[in-house]
């Protein structure tokens, strides 16, 4: 029980004192049991006041301290920073809100304002006195970070911290590294390739010892928690030796009679159960699709670098902190949506890789293009469907892709039909290039779609053309070319087994937009890259080394303190219904047996304080560090006392 | 439903337009044009419908001809799509359309086509001389016959038709139904503008340029009535002697002042000229000249032996004639005033 406690009430320069009479407040509580002083002050957030505060706390020798001021979000860190500095523990502070609670609230009403004031300061004096200084939790950090993808955003991500001095486990999916930049030949703004991107990064990694690269690996399991995970990797085999034949490979390449669909042209091409996408790719080693091999055993016969003896491995490691860069997928389009499905409909991925493909003309399917109509924000910003957001990169991508043809082919024609085109920032060069080119922009209203019919034989696309008061434009294109946006993974199990939140837009969520981009509600793991939303090349490396820095200040130090402000269990008490820990969002509740008896453990380093699990608890042996029933309840009776 | 034609800002490049593509539709160029109403909004829309390569509508647009050309627009433009140049292009091809003969375009189109055109008038006039023996008197009486019988051929058989394929174009094409009586009542606004040219002065900042131009057509109108009906050359009154002196002085002042801005470039107007704007200044300026420097040389009795003065002012007067009035610019100053007078027909409900 605190029995000397300083009381400061502030004016906010008239925004509290014109409404409530500031010094009968201060009468009111300053014979109070307990109150060692109290004093009216016009701003205590002044320095001056701030200085007064902490020099009070120290000659006085105060054990609790109260401010009535504005908003907590406002000023609590600075009072409780002042408490700190005058050596009192923060956690013996209370802060009262008398501004947004009661002045600006009850401006019609300066009698009644005052009496509210009176008990809500009168009930942070009854909760400070039962306050419990507090000490934050220590706990030991892992040296060690997992990256989950290695695209460009993971693996510049892993090099960084690696740099740093840090153990890296970078666990990749697919077979092979370099993700969706990979299938990219050409990048707008830079002189490189995506492929000689990946292949740069990819180099870095691999002469770095701190970086550990697991391939076609997957991490299935999760627990502990911030400064101590210990995920699960499931290791699939690639079905290739670790010392390998090369020639012999690409002869076993060549023998497989397995044709299938090959995704990374997005299914324009087929490609064998045995494969690699392109020559230059790493791991320079191909692999053994095993939902399509047949183990007829015909790669065997000419390669003997190939091992169906291999076995799924599972691996165990703890890490003190999760970078997850997972990425996006492409939209894939509906049957019926702008032509999809009528033959010369593709998408802008797969037109990338018909750019890739044609050297001097442009040919699909046996027929030269020369007119191309482009249609924008295909499964972006859509009126009917979930996809609200805009995807980002597609209009400066889509302007790219045009220049690109221009330069590379003959006598091009390119007609965007587009919602407003959004090159936004540098990319506006982009635009201007691609008009000055002579390409023709269109524009509709998101409810009203331009029409891909067929028509005579030829693809035809039409427009009520805002540009042109809403006229009836067409045209007929060799090739129409949706502009898909991003979507997060289809296959996200990933984020279930790390409880990433998702946001309305299903991609990952962090924990604010702008102050904390890239941490998540999860301590501990952070996103970056177009698992968080659409972002294009440069957007991802910035958000990748902003969580790289973020998951580095968790586990550089070796140790970390937490927030102390946590549920605990009365072990008396408990009887393990488990009702709490079907209540707990965050997994912190375990049960354990102690003295022969089932109780539940709280996960000091998990849970959050959030306090779902108290009330579930019927015979009431939560508690909550900070928040006391005692301190709830002795404010509770002055507040409904009269 | 209008189908998009990519290919057209190239031909209409060759009319003069350039960059119109990078035109982004910001409408900066209508809300300062001082000539856009709400009914008649331009140049924007014609700079859209270049880029579509929509023919049709602008064939029975009537606004091109509703620009007089002070460039304000092309200057405001935020991304140089020059659109002032555009209207002027616009008007070029419109002739070139109008023109049932085909002529225009390939004049507008290529100037080694023009110039083989000068050469052969030059060379047909050196031939009829010699024809006729250098005789003076003979030559400048057919001339005279010349001038007579150009003006009513160029007129029942080019400048004729093609207005009635201008009026076909603007207002049957464009579906707009006209009452007979109506052509009546507003032929009043056919002369005002044909003679006034009043709705330059709608631009800012554009009275002298507006006053030059009145003063302009005022003194090529007189003089050509002047030496048609009034036989100058010929004549042997001193007043009309003095008024012919005094017409052709006015056209190679003015065309020279017109040069002059021209050469500087001091205006945005003068700064993107097309070959067939400098034909028509320059022949109107050498017409003023020549003409000035014949009636000269008779009166100072020189021209019986430098007939080759004569020859030079009916070379120049020839091509004028032949090529410049029904195929290429003068045929705006036609254009305008019907322009003027179809749009005042369309706007009677
Ligand atoms: S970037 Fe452009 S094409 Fe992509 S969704 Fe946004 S507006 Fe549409
Ligand atoms: S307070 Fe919340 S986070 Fe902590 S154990 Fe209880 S329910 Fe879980
Ligand atoms: S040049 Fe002048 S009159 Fe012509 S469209 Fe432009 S602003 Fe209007
Ligand atoms: S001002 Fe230029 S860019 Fe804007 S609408 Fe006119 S021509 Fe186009």
């Amino acid at each position: 029980m605190k029995s000397k406690i300083g009381v400061y009430i502030c004016h906010c320069g008239g925004n509290i004192s014109d409404y409530v009479d500031v010094n009968k407040v201060r009468e009111a509580v300053k014979d109070i049991e307990g109150v060692e002083i109290s004093v009216d002050t016009m701003f205590a957030c002044a320095d001056s006041s701030q200085k007064q505060i902490s020099d009070d706390i120290s000659k006085k020798q105060l054990d609790g301290l109260v401010v009535a001021s504005c908003s907590p979000k406002l000023h609590y860190p600075t009072f409780s920073a002042v408490a700190e500095r005058g050596g009192l523990n923060k956690y013996n502070y209370v802060h009262a809100n008398i501004r947004e609670q009661v002045s600006w609230a009850h401006s019609d009403d300066k009698i009644g304002a005052t009496e509210k004031a009176i008990k809500i300061v009168k009930a942070a004096i009854v909760r400070v006195k039962e306050s419990v200084s507090l000490k934050p939790i220590e706990v030991k950090a892992q040296k060690s970070i997992a990256v989950l993808g290695a695209g460009v955003a993971g693996m510049r991500a892993a090099k960084e911290l690696a740099d740093l001095g840090i153990q890296v486990y970078l666990i990749e999916r697919e077979h092979f590294v370099g993700g969706r930049i990979s299938q990219l030949d050409y990048l707008c703004g830079a002189d490189e390739t995506g492929k000689e991107l990946v292949t740069h990064l990819y180099e870095k990694i691999h002469e770095h010892t701190n970086v550990t690269l697991f391939t076609g690996a997957e991490v299935i399991k999760k627990s502990g928690s911030i400064g101590n995970f210990k995920i699960q990797v499931k290791i699939t085999p690639r079905f290739i030796k670790n010392e390998c034949n090369r020639d012999e490979l690409l002869k076993a390449i060549e023998v497989c009679p397995v044709e299938v669909d090959d995704d990374f042209n997005f299914n324009i091409t087929k490609r064998k159960a045995i494969y690699r996408n392109y020559d230059s790719e790493y791991p320079q080693k191909p692999t053994i699709d095993n939902k399509n091999c047949t183990r007829c055993g015909e790669c065997e016969k000419v390669c003997s670098s190939i091992d169906f003896s291999q076995k799924e491995e599972i691996l165990d490691l703890t890490v003190g902190s999760i970078l997850a860069a997972t990425g996006f997928d492409p939209y894939q389009p509906k049957e019926g949506e702008f032509g999809w499905g009528i033959g010369n409909v593709v998408t802008l991925p797969q037109f990338r890789r018909i750019i890739n493909m044609c050297d001097d003309k442009l040919i699909y399917k046996g027929k030269e293009i020369k007119d191309i109509a482009y249609i924008y924000c295909v499964g972006s910003r859509q009126v009917d469907g979930d996809n609200k957001y805009c995807s980002r990169y597609c209009c400066t991508a889509t302007l790219y892709t045009s220049i690109l043809t221009h330069k590379k082919y003959k006598d091009i024609h390119s007609f965007h039909f587009n919602r407003g085109i959004r090159t936004y920032g540098k990319q506006e060069v982009i635009y201007d290039e691609a008009s000055r080119l002579g390409d023709i922009f269109l524009q509709s209203y998101e409810y009203d779609p331009p029409e891909v019919t067929k028509l005579n034989g030829k693809t035809n696309v039409k427009i009520e053309d805002i540009l042109t008061s809403g006229s009836e434009i067409d045209v007929d294109a060799d090739l129409v070319v949706l502009v898909t946006g991003m979507e997060p993974r289809n296959d996200c199990s990933i984020g279930d087994v790390l409880k990433i939140p998702k946001g309305r837009d299903r991609f990952y969520n962090e924990i604010h937009m702008k102050l904390r981009p890239v941490e998540t509600v999860i301590d501990g793991v952070t996103i970056a890259g177009a698992c968080q939303g659409p972002k294009n090349i440069m957007e991802s490396m910035n958000s990748a080394l902003s969580a790289a820095a973020k998951s580095y200040s968790i586990v550089n130090k070796g140790e970390l303190s937490l927030e102390p402000i946590i549920a605990k269990v009365d072990k008396e008490t408990c009887v393990w219904c488990g009702k709490c820990a079907e209540a707990c969002p965050f997994d912190a509740i375990s049960m354990i047996k102690e003295n022969g008896k089932d109780i539940a453990e709280i996960n000091l380093s998990v849970c959050k304080g959030c306090g779902m699990c108290l009330p579930v608890c019927e015979s009431n042996s939560i508690d909550m560090d900070g928040f006391t029933d005692l301190e709830i309840e002795s404010m509770i009776s002055v507040l409904a006392g009269s | 439903m209008a189908k998009i034609n990519p290919k057209f800002t190239d031909e209409l490049k060759k009319y003069g337009a350039f960059d119109t593509n990078a035109c982004y539709n910001c409408g900066h160029c209508t809300a300062v044009c001082s000539l856009s109403t709400e009914d008649d909004s331009f140049p924007r829309e014609m700079v859209r419908f270049s880029v579509l390569g929509l023919e049709e509508n602008l064939k029975t647009s009537l606004k091109p001809w509703l620009c007089y050309y002070c460039g304000e627009c092309s200057e405001t433009c935020p991304r140089q799509a020059f659109p002032g140049e555009l209207m002027m292009t616009l008007r070029r091809w419109l002739t070139a359309k109008y023109d049932w003969t085909k002529l225009s375009g390939l004049l507008y189109k290529s100037l080694p086509v023009s110039i083989t055109f000068f050469l052969l008038v030059i060379a047909a006039v050196i031939g009829f001389g010699s024809y006729e023996k250098f005789d003076t008197e003979k030559i400048m009486h057919l001339g005279h016959y010349f001038e007579m019988f150009s003006i009513a051929g160029v007129f029942a058989f080019i400048l004729l038709p093609n207005i009635i394929r201008m009026w076909y174009f603007t207002i049957v094409k464009a579906g707009v139904k006209v009452k007979f009586v109506t052509y009546f009542t507003k032929i009043w606004e056919l002369i005002v503008h044909m003679f006034t040219q009043k709705r330059a002065l709608g631009c800012d900042d554009n009275q002298l340029r507006w006053f030059e131009h009145l003063i302009l057509v005022i003194g090529y109108l007189s003089l050509l009535f002047t030496t048609v009906v009034l036989d100058w050359f010929g004549t042997e009154s001193t007043f009309i002697i003095w008024l012919g002196y005094a017409e052709s002085a006015v056209i190679f002042i003015v065309t020279f002042i017109f040069m002059y801005e021209r050469v500087k470039k001091s205006k945005e107007l003068a700064r993107h000229a097309h070959p067939s704007d400098w034909f028509f200044v320059i022949w109107l300026f050498l017409m003023g000249l020549t003409a000035f420097i014949v009636r000269i040389f008779i009166d100072a009795d020189l021209i019986e032996n430098n007939l080759w003065m004569y020859l030079i002012h009916l070379t120049v007067l020839v091509q004028w004639a032949l090529i410049i009035v029904p195929f290429g610019k003068w045929t705006h100053f036609l254009y305008r005033s019907f322009a003027m007078y179809f749009d005042a027909l369309k706007k009677i409900k």
